[in-house]
C-alpha cells in the first residue's frame, strides 16, 4: 500500500494572502544610500574551518570528522553561524581537533618551508617567536599583539622544557591559536569604527569569494592598508574570483541556499528505491554542484538558465536513476537529461526531488515550499496546531495526490497558504520520491498542471521556465547573497542598495560571478553599525 | 545482588520482538560489591528520555489511579519494570504553540516559549539538564553528557542559540568516555604532563576571550561568554584526570561498542545504538564520570523509518488513517527502548539498591498527540526515586491540567535543588506537584 503525502502547512484563513517579499525591480544609481545593519560575529562553519587548515598549514592534514556542528538559523547555515557559540562539547571537539591538526603539522614540509625556516633551532626562544608570529597572523587574520605574542611563546617553551621534545613547542603553541576565539570566530568588524579596516576587509572578502582564510597577498595588501583603495579592492575582487578557490566559495552559498548539506541525511525506503544507498545523496549534490559551477564560470551564462538547462553532470548511480546512459565509467561526466521526460534543470535533479520528499512518497507542500522560499523569497508561515491533518488514502475516486489534497486546496483555512506550494509542488507529480520519472501514480495518469502568479503550466518543463522568468528569480538570489556576505538578515536601510545590486544583476545578464562582485565591493559590505557596544 | 537482568529483559521483551545481547553488562553480574567504599553516599544523578511526534493519547494514559493502576497500551512495553514507574497524566504546557513540536520541546525541556525572531525561532531559554547540571554536574569530570541513537536530535540549550549536541555514535561515547584518560578505580597509572600543559593552552584561550568580549556587542558578548564557559568546564574535566578516579565498586572499564552501526534496509538501527548507548551510559554513571544525561532517543518532527513501518514517522503520525496502528507500533518501539534503558541503570549495584535508586528519569516528548500537535495530555513518565526523594509506582492524574513544567520543578526540588521556578513567561512553574514528593 501506498503511503500519501503529509500536508505540512495549514494556515488558518488569512494566514497566506499577503504574498510579502516581491522585490520591486526598479534601476537605481550607483551610489545609493545605505544605513548598514549591526555587525555580527561570525563562527567558522565546519567547511570553513577544514578549508582554512588546507589553505594555512596543508591540504594534506587530516582533520577529525567531528568538529562543532553547524546549526540553520532561518533555514540558513550562515546565518546560524552568526547566532550559535561553541558549546561545553564543541570546545572539547576544537581541542582534540587542534592537537591532531598541530602534531600532523610539525611533520609537514610544506608548513615547514612556510613557517619554520628555522627548523634546525625548534626549541630557541628566537625560532619560536618567529614562528608564531608568521603562523599567527595568517591564523587570526590580523597581526599579533605583542601580549598574544608572549603568551604564545610563553607556553611553547614550557611545552618543550617540560615534555624535553622542542617539537612540542611547535605544537602546543599551533594547537592554542587554533582554539583560540580569534581562530574560532570572525570579529570583522570588532573595532570602534563603523566601516571595516584593511584586515577585517580581507577576512570578510576572502570568506565571502573563498569561503578560507585570506592569503599572503590579501593580507600584505591588509598590512599597508592598500586594500581599501577602491582600484586596489577591485582588482583583488577580481583577483580572488579568477582563482580557482572562488569555486569553492560559490560551492558554499548553494550549500547554504539550497540545503545541499542535508543530502548526507536522505531517509529513503530500500523496498521503495532499490537504487538508494548512502552514495545518492552526495553523488546528487555533486551533480547540483557541478552544474551550477559550470554555468558560472565556464560558461558564464545567464544564471536563470540553471532552471532549464538540460545539460548536467552525473555518474553511474545517478544516470540509472535518471534511467539514461551513464556517460562514463567512473565518476561524473557531461551529459544532457534525455529529450523524452520532461526533466530539465535544477528542480529536475534528484538533490531537490528526493530531499523535499519523503521516505517513501513526493511531498507537494514540500517541492512548493522549496520553489517559493529559497527561489522566489516568499515567506510561507508555520502551520497552526490543533488542526487535523490527515488527508485520504488512495481511492477509486481520488487515486492520484492531486485528488486526495484537493480538499485542503478547496477549504480556505488551509488553502491560503497551500496555494501558494502545493500548485507547484504537483507539477513535479512526474517524479517520485527520489527522483525517477514516472507517467502515472497508481496507475493514473498523472496531471502536472499549474499555476505561479497566474502564470500557467502544464508539465514541469514549463514549471522550471516560469520559475526562471519570474520577477523574482533574480532579486531573491540578490538578497540571499547579499544576506550570506553579511552574516545576517539585510537591514531596511539596506533594502534601496540590494534592489540596486538586483538591477545591475538584471543588467549584467544575470552573470552570477558579476553579482558577487557587485556585493563584493558595495558599500553594505563594508559598514556596519555597532548597535549596543558593551566595554 | 538481587537483580537478575537477564530474567528481567526477557520479561520485558517476552513478546520476541527482539533479541538482545548482553554485552558489557555483564560486569554488573559478577562484581563484588554492593556496598559503596569509604561509606560514601549516592550522589543523585538525572536522566532524560526524549523522544520526537508524541503518542497516541487513546492508547497512552494508564487506567486507575494512585497506586493501583494498570499500564495503557502504549506502555505495555514496560510491563517488567511498572514497579520503578511514575506515571503522570493530565497534565498540559502553557507556552504559545507557534511552531508545532518545536513548541512543545521548548515548554517541556526549558518551560519556556520559543523566541521568535523574524523567520528565525530558538529555545527561550536554557533546557533542564543544563539547570541541573549546574547544580549537580560540577563535581563529576562531565557535568553532563547528551547522546541520542538518531543523529541531530540532541535538543540541550545553554541558552538560546546555545544547543548542545549529542552524539549519536555508540563508538566516539565511549571512547569520550572511557577512551584516553579514563581510570578506573585503583589504576594508577601516571598522570600524564600534558594534561598540566593542555589546561595552560586554556588558559591562553580564556584569555584571548576576554579580550575579545570587551570588543563585541552585547549580543556577541553573551555567544563569547558561553565559549568561555566552556572552556573553562574542558579545563575543570581536565583537572579531574589528575585527580584519583572515584572508587566506586561497580566501575569497571567497559568494552567498546562496533565502531559503525550502518542503515539496514533504509532504517537506522536505532534499537542497537540506543541499547549500546545507554549500557556505556550506565557504567559512566556507575564510575562517577558525570550525574546529569540526556538521552534523545529521537527527535521532533523526525520522519525517520521505523522497522515494519511503511512510511516516516512523522509523515505517519499526519497521514495514516483510523487508529494510526503504525504510529501505535512506533511508540511501542520507543517505549521498549524507554524500559531498556530503565533496566541499564537498574543493573548496577549501588549500596543496598541499585543506580536507578539513586537517579531520577523523566521520559518525554514534543507533542501529545502527533496528528494534531496537541500539548494537552502531555505524556511523562518517571523512573527511579533520587535516592528516595519521588514517589515510585504510582500513576497521578492531573484533574486540573496543572503546568507540565511543575513537574520538571518537582524533580529539580528532588534533586536537592533549592529552585524557585522552573521556566519562563508562560510556560514557567513556581509549584512543585506535592502528590510526587515523599
Amino acid at each position: 500500500m501506498r503511503k500519501i503525502v503529509v500536508i505540512l502547512l495549514f494556515v488558518v484563513l488569512g494566514g497566506c494572502t499577503e504574498t510579502g517579499a516581491d522585490i520591486p525591480l526598479s534601476v537605481r544609481a550607483d551610489d545609493v544610500p545605505v544605513e548598514p545593519g549591526e555587525f555580527v560575529v561570525r563562527r567558522l562553519t565546519d567547511a570553513q574551518y577544514r578549508n582554512v587548515v588546507a589553505d594555512l598549514i596543508s591540504p594534506d592534514i587530516v582533520v577529525p570528522a567531528r568538529l562543532e556542528p553547524d546549526a540553520r538559523s532561518a533555514g540558513s547555515l550562515v546565518r546560524g553561524s552568526s547566532q550559535t557559540t561553541v558549546s561545553p562539547r564543541g570546545v572539547e571537539l576544537y581541542e582534540a581537533a587542534a592537537f591532531t591538526i598541530a602534531e600532523q603539522a610539525v611533520e609537514d614540509d610544506a608548513f615547514q618551508d612556510r613557517y619554520l625556516r628555522c627548523r634546525q633551532a625548534f626549541g630557541s626562544a628566537d625560532c619560536l617567536s618567529k614562528f608564531t608570529k608568521s603562523f599567527g597572523r595568517v591564523a587570526y587574520r590580523r597581526p599579533l599583539t605583542t601580549d598574544e605574542m608572549n603568551t604564545l611563546v610563553g607556553i611553547g617553551r614550557n611545552a618543550s622544557t617540560t615534555l624535553d621534545d622542542p617539537k612540542q613547542g611547535v605544537i602546543y603553541i599551533i594547537a592554542t591559536i587554533l582554539q583560540s576565539p580569534s581562530f574560532l570566530f570572525r570579529p570583522e568588524g570588532a573595532t570602534d569604527r563603523e566601516i571595516l579596516n584593511a584586515f577585517e576587509l580581507a577576512s570578510k572578502l576572502s570568506f565571502f569569494l573563498w569561503n578560507s582564510a585570506p592569503d599572503t597577498e590579501l593580507l600584505a595588501l591588509a598590512e599597508t592598508a592598500e586594500l581599501t583603495k577602491p582600484d586596489v579592492l577591485e582588482s583583488q575582487v577580481d583577483r580572488m574570483l579568477a582563482d580557482e578557490k572562488a569555486r569553492r566559495g560559490v560551492r558554499a552559498f548553494f550549500i547554504d541556499l539550497y540545503e545541499l548539506d542535508k543530502l548526507d541525511e536522505l531517509t529513503k525506503a530500500t523496498e521503495i528505491f532499490p537504487h538508494i544507498n548512502d552514495e545518492v545523496g552526495p553523488a546528487a549534490r555533486e551533480e547540483t554542484l557541478k552544474g551550477i559551477e559550470y554555468l558560472v564560470f565556464e560558461e558564464q551564462g545567464d544564471f536563470r538558465d540553471i532552471m532549464t538547462t538540460r545539460r548536467t553532470f552525473v555518474n553511474r548511480k545517478l544516470a540509472a536513476i535518471y534511467n539514461m546512459p551513464a556517460p562514463a565509467r567512473e565518476g561524473f561526466a557531461m551529459t544532457e537529461y534525455p529529450e523524452d521526460q520532461p526533466r530539465v534543470g535544477l528542480l529536475g535533479q534528484v538533490s531537490y526531488l528526493a530531499e523535499w520528499s519523503h521516505p517513501v512518497s513526493t511531498s507537494a507542500t514540500l517541492r512548493g515550499m522549496f520553489v517559493q522560499q529559497k527561489l522566489l523569497c516568499r515567506l510561507i508561515p508555520n502551520p497552526p496546531a490543533g488542526v487535523d491533518t490527515s488527508i485520504p488514502e488512495p481511492s477509486g475516486e481520488a487515486p492520484t495526490l492531486r485528488d486526495r489534497i484537493q480538499e485542503h486546496l478547496q477549504d480556505p483555512g488551509c488553502a491560503s497558504c497551500h496555494n501558494l506550494t502545493d500548485h507547484i509542488g504537483l507539477g513535479f507529480e512526474n517524479f517520485d520520491g527520489l527522483g525517477r520519472f514516472r507517467s502515472t501514480d497508481d496507475g493514473t495518469a498523472i496531471d502536472a498542471s499549474g499555476e505561479i502568479d497566474g502564470i500557467g503550466f502544464s508539465n514541469p518543463v514549463e514549471l522550471a521556465s516560469v520559475v526562471r522568468n519570474h520577477p523574482s528569480f533574480g532579486p531573491c538570489l540578490t538578497v540571499n547573497l547579499f544576506d550570506y556576505a553579511n552574516g545576517r538578515e539585510s537591514a531596511d536601510g539596506e533594502r534601496d542598495l540590494v534592489t540596486a545590486l538586483a538591477d545591475q544583476f538584471a543588467l549584467s545578464g544575470y552573470d552570477f560571478l558579476y553579482l558577487m562582485r557587485a556585493v563584493a565591493l558595495s558599500e553594505g559590505f563594508r559598514t556596519y553599525s555597532m548597535g549596543e557596544v558593551t566595554q | 545482588m538481587k537483580i537478575d537482568r537477564r530474567t528481567l529483559l526477557k520479561g520485558v521483551l517476552g513478546s520476541g520482538v527482539v533479541t538482545i545481547g548482553l554485552p558489557m553488562l555483564e560486569v554488573f553480574m559478577n562484581t563484588n560489591g554492593t556496598a559503596l567504599a569509604q561509606g560514601e553516599g549516592f550522589a543523585p544523578r538525572f536522566g532524560l528520555f526524549f523522544w520526537g511526534n508524541g503518542t497516541l493519547p487513546d492508547k497512552w494514559v494508564p487506567s486507575g489511579e494512585g497506586d493501583t493502576w494498570q499500564l495503557s497500551e502504549q506502555m505495555q512495553p514496560l510491563a517488567a519494570v511498572q514497579d520503578r514507574l511514575t506515571v503522570v497524566s493530565g497534565t498540559e504546557l502553557k507556552v504559545p504553540n507557534l511552531i508545532p513540536h518545536t513548541s512543545g520541546a521548548s515548554g517541556i525541556l526549558a518551560g519556556a516559549p520559543l523566541i521568535m525572531n523574524g523567520e528565525s525561532s530558538t529555545f527561550g531559554g536554557p533546557t533542564l539538564d543544563v539547570l541541573i547540571a549546574n547544580e549537580i554536574g560540577n563535581d563529576t569530570r562531565f557535568r553532563s553528557i547528551e547522546y541520542g541513537a538518531a543523529p541531530g536530535g540532541g535538543r540541550s540549550f545553554n541558552g538560546p542559540n546555545s544547543q548542545n549536541p549529542a552524539e549519536s555514535s555508540p563508538y566516539a561515547l565511549f571512547e569520550r568516555i572511557f577512551g584516553a584518560g579514563f581510570r578506573a578505580p585503583g589504576e594508577t597509572t601516571e598522570v600524564d604532563p600534558k594534561i598540566a600543559l593542555r589546561r595552560s593552552v586554556l588558559d591562553a584561550v580564556m584569555e584571548d576571550s576576554r579580550r575579545l568580549q570587551s570588543k563585541v556587542s552585547a549580543n556577541d558578548r553573551i555567544r563569547l561568554e558561553q565559549h568561555f564557559d566552556g572552556i573553562r568546564e574542558l579545563e575543570t574535566r581536565l583537572a579531574r584526570l589528575e585527580e584519583d578516579p572515584p572508587n566506586r565498586a561497580a566501575c569497571a572499564r567497559p568494552d567498546a561498542p562496533e565502531l559503525a552501526y550502518p542503515d539496514i534496509d533504509g532504517r537506522a538501527q536505532l534499537t542497537a545504538k540506543n541499547r549500546a548507548m545507554c549500557d556505556i551510559m550506565a557504567m559512566a554513571l556507575a564510575c562517577d564520570q558525570s550525574r546529569v544525561f540526556s538521552n534523545y532517543f529521537t527527535y521532533p518532527v523526525n520522519n525517520l523509518l521505523f522497522e515494519g513501518a511503511t512510511a516516516g514517522h512523522h509523515q505517519l503520525t499526519h497521514d495514516e488513517p483510523g487508529d494510526q496502528p503504525q504510529v501505535n507500533a512506533i511508540v511501542l518501539q520507543i517505549m521498549t527502548e524507554f524500559a531498556y534503558m530503565v533496566e541499564s541503570l537498574s543493573a548496577v549495584p549501588e549500596g543496598d539498591g541499585t543506580l536507578l535508586d539513586n537517579c531520577i528519569v523523566l521520559a518525554t516528548s514534543d507533542v501529545s498527540y502527533g496528528r494534531t500537535h496537541n500539548l494537552d495530555e502531555f505524556p511523562i513518565i518517571l523512573s527511579g526515586t533520587a535516592g528516595g526523594a519521588i514517589k515510585q509506582g504510582v500513576h497521578y492524574r492531573s484533574t486540573s491540567a496543572e503546568n507540565s513544567a511543575r513537574v520538571v520543578l518537582t524533580l529539580m526540588r528532588a534533586l536537592g535543588i533549592n529552585a524557585e521556578g522552573f521556566g519562563v513567561d508562560m510556560g514557567r512553574a513556581t509549584e512543585s506537584i506535592g502528590a510526587l514528593e515523599s
